[in-house]
């Protein structure tokens, strides 16, 4: 990559600073060095970064997606754990199960960022909970053409998503 | 909403999506779907792209439920947490006051006097009610020292953990103090733990501040915690309410090393419970039940690489599997 050797000196000369601004943010030495290094990572993603002005308010900029993201993901993830926890049997799921389930709401979480909430909860209550339209319209006390709409809007903002993520990621699927 | 074009085949697809889960279709639906699907190439490609964008993260979900029930509506409810730290907080009050009423409690005891030693032994939970109409949950093999005087409503912390529901007083603040600083209350509910290096802040409700003795002084919110020492304070990124889930006879571990779950089960447990430095560090989940030490050790060696060795009843050793053979 021919950015790279400015990366090298981006990297060099502000890691550490980054990596402090992380630490008081989230107050975690060992987060702060995992978000430096994806802030980084981004930093390798972007286009041109040959003549920075301001290289550390560009880096601010990249850290505090990378640290929004991060709340957001852990905030979905102290909601799933909650919801769980108040269940009344006690669970304890393999790392395995763990995993793949903490992403796959993530998973869902990014194509439905945006959606209108009675949307979000119609498409889940079909898809997720298996409910019939007829079932769904009875249960958040909505007509069946409501349910229909929901459905049609909801799927249709998954598959812009979908496609805008693919798009903001073509070596993801080469 | 969506301002880019939608191509029609794609808006097809999508017809075709809802009616066929709609719970209504019939065959006739499903021969004419077929006709659809079959009568262009593109029809079959767009079809994959936006029924596969779903099937795959429902598919892992839908999975894990038949392992462990529950993780279906535990997703629904994530995902439609509208203000995910407001509902979080919501949904950890209403946990709380559900609790209270249904305690496994050892002792209850009725009033305190103005000043009072409150402490419980192995195993035992206590609940407490204080002079003035707070309500104290006081952790196992734990102590407190309670100093109310004109002035203040003081509790001063000696070991293990509390959980403090304050009655209103504009004329005394609450104060729950441990060697490493103080927690004062602004009208609320929250939890102190005294360990050996640190205390542990986790605010239930509106919010606590904090005083260390090197004068650092900081106000927490509802489902914040932090940790202090008498050098400062430090905001955790945990939510709140799993560091409290003790006082509901829970324990409720997310992503932490096995040392931390041994480490809150030692009050519940008679006798030494070890754990060795390379099991320490494996990472677990889950809820486990607090009054049943025995039972939650058996249902971490049978998702963790872990085994139990008990010496009779005064010393138990978890290890790790790799260690034993």
């Amino acid at each position: 990559m021919p950015a790279a050797p400015s990366v090298a000196k981006l990297y060099v000369d502000h890691h550490r600073w980054l990596h402090a601004w992380l630490r008081r943010k989230l107050g975690c030495t060992h987060l702060a060095a995992d978000l430096t290094q994806d802030t980084f990572v981004r930093v390798l993603g972007a286009r041109d970064i040959g003549h920075l002005n301001e290289p550390r308010a560009y880096l601010l900029t990249l850290a505090q997606r990378v640290l929004y993201s991060f709340w957001r993901r852990r905030d979905l993830e102290n909601a799933w754990l909650d919801a769980l926890a108040a269940q009344p049997e006690s669970y304890a799921p393999s790392a395995e199960d763990y995993a793949l389930v903490r992403e796959a709401i993530e998973t869902l979480d990014r194509l439905l960022d945006g959606l209108p909430l009675r949307a979000r909860k119609v498409l889940l209550m079909n898809r997720l909970e298996e409910m019939t339209h007829t079932e769904i319209a009875k249960a958040i006390g909505v007509s069946l053409a409501t349910v229909e709409r929901d459905m049609k809007l909801a799927l249709t903002h998954c598959y812009m998503a979908g496609l805008g993520a693919a798009a903001a990621t073509p070596q993801a699927r080469s | 909403m969506n301002a880019r074009q939608l191509d029609p085949i794609a808006e097809a697809a999508i017809d075709w999506l809802v009616r066929l889960d709609s719970g209504t279709a019939g065959a006739d639906d499903h021969a004419a779907f077929a006709r659809w699907l079959h009568a262009d190439p593109r029809h079959e490609a767009v079809w994959r792209t936006i029924s596969g964008l779903l099937d795959q993260p429902l598919a892992a979900i839908k999975d894990a439920d038949t392992r462990l029930p529950g993780q279906r509506h535990a997703a629904h409810r994530a995902l439609t947490a509208p203000a995910r730290r407001k509902a979080l907080r919501r949904g950890t009050a209403m946990l709380l006051l559900l609790g209270l009423g249904s305690y496994a409690l050892n002792r209850q005891q009725p009033l305190l006097g103005l000043s009072a030693d409150v402490h419980t032994a192995t195993g035992e939970r206590r609940q407490v009610q204080l002079a003035d109409g707070s309500t104290l949950i006081l952790n196992a093999r734990s102590a407190v020292d309670i100093e109310f005087s004109a002035q203040t409503r003081l509790l001063r912390l000696r070991r293990g953990t509390l959980l403090i529901h304050t009655a209103a007083d504009r004329q005394r603040p609450l104060i729950v103090a441990t060697e490493h600083g103080e927690a004062r209350a602004l009208g609320t509910r929250f939890a102190v733990q005294l360990q050996d290096n640190h205390s542990e802040l986790a605010v239930l409700e509106h919010s606590v501040r904090l005083t260390t003795a090197d004068g650092s002084e900081q106000t927490f919110a509802a489902g914040s915690a932090a940790r202090y020492d008498a050098s400062g304070i430090h905001p955790m990124a945990e939510s709140a309410a799993p560091l409290a889930a003790w006082a509901d006879g829970q324990l409720d571990v997310r992503d932490r090393p096995l040392a931390e779950l041994i480490a809150a089960l030692r009050p519940y447990k008679r006798g030494y419970l070890q754990v060795s430095p390379q099991a320490a560090v494996l990472r677990v989940f889950g809820v486990f039940p607090l009054d049943d030490p025995d039972a939650t050790l058996h249902a971490l060696a049978e998702t963790q690489p872990i085994a139990i060795r008990r010496y009779g009843p005064w010393l138990t050793v978890v290890e790790h599997q790799n260690e034993i053979r």
